[in-house]
């Protein structure tokens, strides 16, 4: 398939969804990834679902969509990915962070988020092990969870049954364009033509823009995830302090971190999340670790008794103003970028699918899609002696 | 909580630790020795009882280890750790700090002189029926011969490639244990490679005698080029019977007969544990048996100036190399301290001859790949997180993995208790196999990163919270 009618590059999540919504309106898709199956960011998550941590803005609207377009996923690729609805629950312990974490819930509500305060009885009954600090909470029946690398991997599956191809193991080298239009790219084994190419990249998006004489500011963001030994009938819910979703806005460099804390299918419990620009650093920071795991504690006590197994460490695709890039490169027409999804990736994946197949294919997107549009990028790389906004 | 800051540190407490301890702290170096077992001796002289010092016979160089052990316990300048596990190693500006855990409470060091000794573990290859209870490795048998003075199994089979096969099978014989077969998967003949290698090392073909004696005695007729290739459970789930195959010498079935028996110890050679090398980030090598080792110069010297490795880390070679290069890293990390000492030609020259023999015993035990046809669709790969052989293949056939960390990540193989241990080394080759990768063009990356874990073990979130 040497001339496929587009090739996306990027095997993680973001690019299989990519894919895979291109190859069920019709289209002959073929994936170029230089790795395996979600070898960068999406195999370095938690597989979050989240609509909690999500403000008023495009970007609820669009993870609102997302949400449950994983549950049509699941239905049509005939699952395989362990995609658990099993809910969020969002704790605060100050009277500062109570009053906040009620007035995003009032306002998530008022845009279709099932948001619903819970008193320390209740919160009791969702999680029996919750720390007695803590008697105040909102529960999040919509977030829901997944492993993602499964979910990459189940979704190229189906591409390939229905049609598309995966080549793993080549680099991009070069994006081809011919006045203006991408005509398709080479790696440093083989040439493609194609008439649209989709940069789903990740963390390396910039590059790939970079390489078509494009811009696009994705910087990596580093984030630590413990790994406890299998400890079933622990935590039902993803567990986190609302500390988390002032952490994702923040435009700091310096270290943030707040507990977040999840089960999984296999047993095992996440505990999360840290969150730094210290660029591609890939050392294990021990002091990063020991206070992701003094946080969790202090949400769940009974984590004290259970044993750290193992550790690793992931660089979300972060772009300066927090949203995603989703939509046709400014300079270059064919050239389409779904990248900088931030820690948001899985979650935004189909919705993020699904706008940017409308655009292609040149439908009516379920929301206006210009807040993502790459576009808005323009004129700023500082290449070209522009400061860029940050 | 400080990082105590000490002079040599050296991780293993069997014969390359306990020499490069005593060599070091005899050239005039404080050292603190760390070891993870609760008595010394390493799994070599792994807990000698008291008894024993009238059963030499059970233990061919008892006397050099007891002689080791109580020279290192009685060295005022040695301070031992034992029962201590390092989770955590890192290295900055010239120093190591470990963390570990020792008698429940972490404790953080820093040195400037570090050995690492830290041994080998049994290679295991996978078959079915090798997660029932009663299969268990040699060295495992070994342990519980040695721990216990007792055997698990009344009829004993001990099978798979290697030496170390000897020993086992002696010491269930001569504890009381019917010895019903000892398997050895390849021809003796594949020893007249190395006949040179061989009449060099006379001492070798004594130990060879002296295990025939005993087999003599107790009646166990060794054979070659058999392998455990099945074992079944009864109606308990023990351990009833095993199918065992005569093989060709790529370890290809030719016929199966079944021989009841209720233990059986089953081992391929064995496996560095390189995991503290790796998260130190030390440069290793891939060997000529497809196992990982750490690279050193002519001083025991790593990649990382004053982190030094001795011993089965270092390539398989057994006890009496293990002893020459924990004498030389001993003594190198005292050097590299600022001590007087030197280091003898005859320490390298035992060196040289013993890496010779080592590599001799790689081209005679060879673990050839034919063992994956003994495999079936239930086969248990991952025993820790009991992932089946037709799901690892999925991974790859279906989900498109091609490597095995990728394999890894998609089946749970290796995600488990033991963090791919036991299944890591023999998954890359099963992935490989299943991706129409030949043996050869797996890259030396991926042999080394499955032993790299940056959590070395197991460490309470309570624990990990405390520290600083």
């Amino acid at each position: 398939m040497n001339s496929p009618d587009a090739i996306v590059i990027g095997a993680g999540v973001v690019g299989a969804s990519c894919a895979l919504a291109l190859t069920n309106a019709g289209l002959r898709v073929l994936i170029i990834d230089r790795g395996p199956v979600a070898s960068g960011t999406s195999g370095a998550g938690e597989g979050n679902i989240l609509v909690s941590d999500k403000e008023p803005s495009p970007e609820l609207t669009l993870a609102l969509r997302s949400r449950n377009a994983w549950f049509e996923v699941n239905e049509d690729i005939g699952g395989g990915f362990e995609l658990d609805g099993k809910g969020g629950v969002v704790i605060s312990r100050t009277e500062s962070g109570i009053a906040g974490l009620a007035k995003l819930a009032k306002a998530q509500r008022e845009n279709g988020i099932d948001a619903r305060e819970v008193n320390a009885a209740e919160l009791r009954k969702l999680e029996p092990h919750i720390s007695p600090t803590i008697e105040y909470g909102v529960y999040y029946p919509q977030d829901a969870q997944c492993q993602p690398m499964l979910a990459a991997a189940q979704m190229i599956r189906a591409v390939k049954q229905r049609g598309g191809k995966f080549i793993q193991g080549e680099n991009v080298i070069a994006i081809n364009s011919k006045n203006g239009q991408v005509t398709g790219l080479t790696t440093n084994k083989n040439a493609y033509a194609s008439p649209i190419v989709l940069n789903a990249t990740g963390t390396w998006a910039g590059d790939i823009a970079k390489l078509a004489g494009s811009y696009l500011p994705i910087a990596p963001r580093r984030g630590f995830i413990l790994v406890t030994v299998p400890a079933p009938e622990l935590i039902f819910h993803k567990v986190y302090d609302a500390d988390y979703v002032a952490n994702i806005a923040s435009g700091e460099a310096d270290l943030q971190s707040s507990a977040v804390v999840e089960g999984t299918a296999s047993g095992t419990i996440l505990i999360g999340a840290s969150r730094e620009r210290v660029g591609f650093k890939s050392e294990f920071e021990i002091p990063i670790l020991r206070q992701l795991a003094r946080q969790a504690i202090s949400v769940f006590p009974i984590l004290k008794e259970v044993q750290l197994l193992r550790a690793y460490r992931g660089f979300r695709p972060y772009a300066p103003d927090h949203l995603p890039v989703i939509g046709e490169d400014g300079n270059i027409s064919g050239l389409w970028h779904a990248a900088g999804h931030e820690g948001a990736g899985i979650v935004l994946a189909p919705a993020t699918a699904e706008l940017i197949t409308a655009e292609i294919l040149g439908k009516t997107p379920f929301m206006d899609p210009t807040p993502f549009s790459p576009k808005r990028f323009m004129n700023q790389d500082p290449s070209a002696g522009v400061h860029v906004a940050s | 909580m400080k990082p105590e800051q000490v002079g040599v540190v050296v991780v293993g407490g069997g014969p390359a630790g306990l020499s490069a301890a005593l060599n070091a702290a005899l050239a005039g170096a404080s050292v603190l020795l760390i070891d993870s077992n609760s008595k010394l001796g390493g799994q070599y002289w792994r807990h000698l009882p008291e008894t024993w010092l009238e059963q030499s016979e059970l233990h061919l160089d008892l006397d050099t280890g007891l002689l080791l052990i109580s020279a290192v316990a009685n060295n005022p300048k040695i301070e031992i750790w034992s029962g201590a596990e390092i989770w955590s190693a890192t290295h900055e500006n010239g120093a190591t700090t470990l963390r570990l855990i020792t008698k429940g409470v972490e404790k953080i060091i820093t040195t400037n002189a570090l050995v690492l000794a830290t041994g080998a573990y049994d290679r295991t290859l996978p078959f079915p029926g090798w997660d029932i209870p009663g299969v268990m490795t040699p060295g495992g048998a070994q342990s519980l011969i040695k721990g216990h003075g007792v055997a698990a199994g009344k009829r004993v089979v001990v099978a798979g490639t290697g030496p170390f096969l000897l020993p086992v099978a002696a010491g269930l014989a001569q504890i009381g244990c019917e010895v019903v077969e000892l398997l050895e998967a390849n021809s003796p003949l594949r020893w007249l490679k190395s006949f040179p290698t061989l009449i060099q090392n006379l001492s070798k073909i004594g130990e060879a005698a002296h295990y025939i004696a005993i087999f003599n005695k107790f009646g166990v007729r060794p054979k070659f080029k058999r392998a455990v290739v099945a074992a079944h459970a009864n109606k308990d789930g023990e351990l009833e019977s095993v199918s065992i195959a005569k093989i060709d010498s790529n370890f290809n079935i030719k016929k199966i007969d079944r021989v009841k028996c209720d233990l059986a110890a089953i081992g391929w050679g064995f496996t560095a544990d390189t995991s503290l090398a790796g998260a130190l980030l030390l440069k290793q090598f891939v060997t000529k048996d497809d196992g990982v080792a750490v690279s050193v110069d002519e001083n025991q010297q790593s990649s990382i100036a004053g982190i030094f490795a001795a011993g089965e880390i270092t390539g398989i070679g057994g006890s009496e190399l293990s002893i020459a290069e924990g004498v030389i890293a001993g003594l190198a990390a005292a050097i590299y301290l600022g001590c007087k000492a030197e280091i003898s030609d005859d320490h390298r020259k035992t060196k040289v001859k013993k890496h010779k023999f080592a590599d001799a015993l790689i081209n005679s035990y060879p673990v050839k790949s034919g063992w994956q046809g003994w495999l079936t669709d239930e086969t248990i790969i991952c025993r820790c997180e009991e992932v089946k052989y037709s799901k690892l293949k999925f991974s790859v056939i279906e989900l498109g993995a091609t490597d095995s960390r990728t394999a890894k990540l998609l089946s749970r193989c290796g995600m488990g208790m033991c963090q791919g241990r036991i299944c890591g080394r023999f998954l890359v080759d099963l992935v490989a196999n299943e991706s129409g990768i030949s043996p050869s063009d797996i890259s030396e990356k991926e042999r080394i990163s499955v032993g790299n874990r940056p959590i070395i073990t197991p460490i309470s979130i309570e624990l990990l919270a405390n520290g600083e």
